[in-house]
């Protein structure tokens, strides 16, 4: 990794986030941009927007844009700076791979089309003309793909271009398939991430249905509990975080600064069921076992896990018998945290930002604490790094990401000696 | 009590939400059949059979089981204790609720993730009835004229508005506050 990048509910960039992260504060607060009266959870990490129109104003496709590609942008933007991607001479041996869902549509969006429907299939195409029409840039958004096309065209990278949709295992392997990619000589770059913006009245809602969301808290901050016995779900959150992934050797004959290293990736599918996870933390385990696998490490040799931890009852749960699965009787030296728990779920932004925020702490020795940890839970019992972060040195440490369908991302991450 | 919507109404069009949700067949199903053991439904399904009820009876199914509710009403660990698992007075509940089941026999207690395999055709036909059963004597137009359009929905036969029930929620709420008033629950 030669450059990275993020915007989170906790900061505008990497550093930002990190320090505050490091500070065990909450970023998340009652939501302010819609309407959530009756609705059963009215809070949510959101990125601040005061700042956010102007500086994206400078983006070439900013327009075309949705919230969640724009926050992308700017993550990438600070990546790329960071890397000094534009000295990078072949461009057609720079991928990009993103992970991102199309934006939900507004309450405004499906309020007009219904103007010019009979609710029958019948649309009065005439009449939408004369309104003004439907715009094109709504047509955009709703695209996934957009993200990847929008940070090729902004930062020219002619490489392949892959789009990961895959929940809340998007970020992480969006970073997996850019290792996968520059591994099988396909780059020698690539900018690699992920991005989500969700927290509208479509997505709260849909959430709210599924009975995900944390519906019982003493306040916005303590909402999110991961591995806590009074967790109750998670909390929704917006952001974006970019890195830019380099061919080792690509990257120290262009001088560029090394600041960490994606050793390995494993992925798997509980095939089990869509909106539970496996009881038994299998599809977990496979996907840790694969990235210390494909880095050619033993389970002794990691010093850290940054975990999905979530903050829902069953999957905080299954990812501990996971942890327990894989490291046996080390399970409990080992420290693991969430950042969920000061950050909110990210969705597909997730996988990207934690990865980061994972080697910046390596780089830093220090890690990142699991905020709101207060009642231990019998069926979670590792070290979860509670509430105060810590300093200590470690390099290896493996970044887990599991979907809502079932499917497993692990990262598994390493200390660059420069 | 109503005497609009019979049982075997109530139980044929569970079965018809059952068919169509989780694609089994017919034959199947029986009033003892477990809705998540022996047809396999997960968490999402019951969103889905829940809808299908609520649109095809005009009611609000619950949102939160029971054991989420005694939680809230009477104290954090009053319903499942630090390893998850039912405590006594949940137990006790439990069997009120659902007196035909067959509690899974264990040693160290019952986990809350065995409970919703408990939920039969027929207890979720009771449930269904204990909603509708909560029909207001008039509508609030001041007409005592009730009647079952297409057999499933309550309307008033002078203004012709949809009765409205208790909602799941509330009525869960009711039924376990009078359980522990009078019975004196554990």
């Amino acid at each position: 990794m030669t450059g990275y990048g993020m915007i989170t509910p906790l900061g505008r960039n990497a550093d930002e986030t990190f320090a505050r992260a490091a500070q065990g504060q909450s970023g998340i607060r009652p939501i302010t941009s819609f309407d959530v009266r009756g609705l059963p959870c009215g809070i949510a990490g959101q990125v601040d927007d005061s700042w956010l129109d102007d500086a994206v104003a400078t983006h070439r496709n900013g327009r075309l844009a949705s919230r969640a590609v724009r926050l992308m942008l700017l993550a990438a933007t600070e990546a790329a700076q960071a890397a000094a991607l534009t000295d990078v001479e072949d461009r057609n041996r720079v991928a990009v791979a993103i992970g991102c869902h199309g934006e939900n549509p507004s309450i405004e969006e499906i309020l007009f089309l219904h103007r010019f429907t009979d609710g029958n299939g019948r649309w009065d195409a005439a009449g939408l003309a004369e309104a003004g029409g439907y715009d094109v840039q709504q047509f955009f958004r709703r695209k996934p793909d957009v993200a990847a096309a929008l940070v090729a065209g902004t930062f020219d990278c002619r490489g392949p271009n892959l789009t990961l949709v895959s929940a809340c295992a998007a970020g992480a392997q969006a970073i997996g398939e850019a290792r996968r990619l520059i591994a099988e000589g396909s780059c020698d770059v690539a900018l690699a991430g992920g991005c989500e913006a969700t927290v509208d009245f479509v997505g709260l809602v849909g959430f709210s249905l599924l009975r995900a969301l944390a519906e019982r808290f003493a306040s916005p901050a303590t909402a999110s509990r991961p591995f806590d016995r009074r967790r109750n779900g998670f909390v929704l959150a917006e952001g974006a975080g970019a890195m830019v992934l380099e061919e080792l050797g690509h990257a120290r004959v262009r001088g560029a600064r090394l600041l960490g290293e994606v050793l390995g990736y494993g992925d798997s599918a509980d095939a089990y069921r869509i909106t539970d996870s496996r009881p038994d933390g299998e599809g977990a385990a496979l996907a840790m076992r694969g990235a210390l696998d494909d880095a050619g490490l033993p389970s002794a040799a990691v010093e850290y896990v940054n975990a999905h931890g979530t903050s829902t009852v069953q999957g905080d749960i299954a990812e501990t018998r996971a942890i327990k699965e894989v490291f046996g009787t080390r399970a409990r030296e080992v420290p693991v945290s969430s950042n969920k728990s000061m950050l909110g779920h990210t969705i597909a932004a997730a996988g990207a930002i934690e990865a980061t925020l994972t080697l910046m702490g390596m780089e830093r020795s220090v890690i990142l604490p699991t905020i709101n940890h207060e009642v231990p839970d019998p069926r979670c019992d590792l070290d979860f790094v509670p509430n105060v972060a810590r300093r200590q040195p470690h390099r290896v440490a493996l970044s887990n990401s599991f979907g809502f369908g079932g499917q497993n991302a692990s990262l598994c991450l390493g200390c660059c000696d420069g | 009590m109503q005497h609009l919507i019979g049982e075997e109404t109530v139980s044929s069009e569970i079965r018809k939400a059952l068919v169509e949700t989780l694609r089994v067949g017919p034959a199947t199903i029986g009033p003892e059949t477990s809705i998540v053991r022996d047809l396999g439904a997960e968490s999402l399904d019951f969103l889905d059979l829940n809808y299908r009820l609520e649109q095809t009876f005009g009611i609000r199914m619950a949102r939160h089981f029971f054991l989420e509710h005694m939680e809230e009403m009477f104290g954090e660990g009053s319903a499942i204790d630090e390893n998850g698992r039912l405590t006594p007075r949940a137990l006790a509940v439990l069997r009120a609720r659902y007196p035909e089941a067959t509690l899974p026999e264990h040693e160290d207690g019952i986990d809350m993730d065995e409970v919703p395999s408990l939920i039969t055709v027929q207890a979720m036909t009771d449930t269904v009835m204990s909603i509708l059963d909560t029909l207001p004597a008039g509508c609030s137009c001041g007409a005592s004229a009730w009647r079952a359009e297409d057999g499933t929905h309550v309307i008033c036969g002078t203004c012709r508005q949809p009765a409205t029930f208790t909602n799941g929620d509330d009525l869960t709420r009711q039924w376990l506050s009078g359980l522990s008033e009078g019975s004196g629950l554990p």
